[in-house]
């Protein structure tokens, strides 16, 4: 495939990520950035028109690669669902964020959306968000100013905001490498498989203490249920320190349907979420429990 | 809007095409190139009628910019089999009864062309995964599934049993 910048007023599709930074900082707000399109394309469906400029990042190789460095994985902002559900080092490491890569869209939508976009596009429902963040995943943001390294849970600030301003560029997604003992289970619930704007979804990972008794670290992120994802940090209290056996999912649960206050919409009410909400949450607990107890590692 | 220039190969020929930054790649393909098998349903990207092949992959060509496909190679359904000489998956179809109103039908058969290449032996959960991304109202899906199946033996059996090569 051969990569070439278009000349037109009006369109940039730069290879280079300071000619992207450059071109952003003279139009700010005047220009479109444009990923994959899954999203953007649809917002502007009936009114291309009123884009006055895009910016399309394809031509920046960088952005599509998923790398490992010391103990920390970074993954390009133009890495697409498809390279996420496939890559052997994301199922290795972040195997949920691979599943629910593989839940969204069709196999159309996988190939063109990607990881960023889905980052900034900032929908309450999002499906990398809550795994993104219960992985503990950092962002970098950059400009011609510099690069700010923002956490996942300072980014979004509510449906389709975030802290992202009009001169930057979210360029790298950073993932601490997890340990050995970490097991993780993504859920998904919809009316149907494909194509589905998620009711809710649900990402624990839990890490093990050495002894793959003792609960280490434990994250417990939702989507759908708030204006961002969020996570459920009494989770993390009750758990921490604890022996896994011992802890009671039934609990764990029913913390996690109080501590949420979704609306009803067109996809669930809020009663509705809250129910499946506990529900999912003493599943993934039991899944984890079997993964744990059926395999040393992972 | 100022018009630009983009180059493609589409079906196997170059085309140099002049658009604007807002054209959609489907519009380019229907309007300017006039090959209008490829569809609008939903233009959302939901029902999978405008279906073609980019650079190797399956995309809905309602949601790409005609500049983001400057410099690819594009499979429209015209690409498929030619003129009476059908693909395997196109005679499957319609032995199959695979095909009513057909409005679905190049999308669907691009999607089974790819899933097919990528996996010679697709299992019924495969199938629909495969075309996960393609509405059909007519049908029910069931002769569509029929119709995957029957392109993937023929195909695997022309192919001495291994079905890998691309037909």
């Amino acid at each position: 495939m051969h990569q070439r910048t278009v000349p037109c007023q009006g369109y940039f599709a730069p290879q280079k990520i300071e000619e992207a930074l450059e071109i952003l900082s003279g139009y700010g707000k005047e220009i479109k950035i444009i990923a994959g399109g899954t999203d953007l394309l649809i917002q502007y469906y009936d009114r291309l028109y009123e884009v006055g400029s895009w910016l399309d990042l394809k031509n920046i190789l960088e952005l599509k690669e998923i790398k490992i460095h010391q103990n920390q994985m970074e993954i390009g902002a133009m890495v697409t669902h498809a390279q996420l559900e496939k890559s052997e080092d994301i199922k290795k490491y972040f195997p949920i964020l691979s599943k629910a890569a593989a839940d969204i869209g069709s196999p159309q939508i996988r190939n063109r959306g990607t990881i960023g976009g889905n980052i900034v596009n900032a929908s309450p429902a999002g499906d990398l968000l809550a795994p993104l963040m219960a992985y503990g995943a950092q962002f970098k943001l950059l400009s011609i100013k510099g690069e700010k390294i923002v956490s996942a849970e300072d980014f979004f600030l509510g449906p389709k905001k975030t802290i992202l301003e009009p001169a930057q560029l979210l360029t790298r997604i950073i993932l601490p490498l997890p340990s050995e003992r970490t097991y993780g289970c993504w859920i998904k619930i919809g009316k149907r498989k494909a194509l589905i704007i998620a009711t809710i979804t649900l990402a624990l990972v839990v890490e093990m203490d050495e002894d793959n008794k003792t609960v280490k670290e434990v994250r417990t992120c939702l989507g759908s249920v708030a204006p961002t994802p969020i996570e459920i940090k009494e989770i993390r209290k009750m758990m921490v320190g604890q022996n896994f056996k011992q802890l009671d999912f039934n609990q764990l649960g029913q913390i996690v349907e109080d501590k949420i206050s979704p609306i009803d919409d067109i996809r669930g009410t809020r009663e509705y979420r809250k129910d499946v909400a506990k529900n999912i949450v003493i599943n993934a607990l039991e899944e984890i429990d079997s993964a744990r107890t059926g395999r040393s590692h992972k | 809007m100022s018009k630009l220039i983009i180059e493609l190969t589409i079906n196997g020929k170059k085309r140099k095409v002049e658009t604007t930054a807002s054209t959609r790649l489907l519009d380019l393909l229907r309007d300017d190139l006039h090959l209008t098998g490829t569809k609008e349903g939903c233009g959302k990207g939901e029902c999978g009628a405008c279906t073609v092949i980019m650079d190797g992959e399956l995309v809905a060509s309602c949601l790409v910019l005609a500049p983001q496909a400057d410099g690819a190679v594009i499979t429209t359904i015209e690409g498929i089999g030619g003129g009476n000489d059908l693909d395997p998956i196109q005679e499957a179809f319609i032995e199959t009864g695979a095909v009513q109103c057909g409005f679905c039908t190049p999308g669907m058969i691009l999607a089974a062309k790819k899933l097919l290449e990528e996996n010679p032996h697709p299992d019924e959960e495969e199938i629909k995964r495969g075309i996960s991304g393609n509405l059909c109202r007519c049908t029910g899906y069931q002769k569509i599934f029929d119709a995957i199946k029957l392109a993937a033996d023929r195909l695997s059996s022309r192919n001495g049993g291994k079905g890998e090569e691309n037909v």
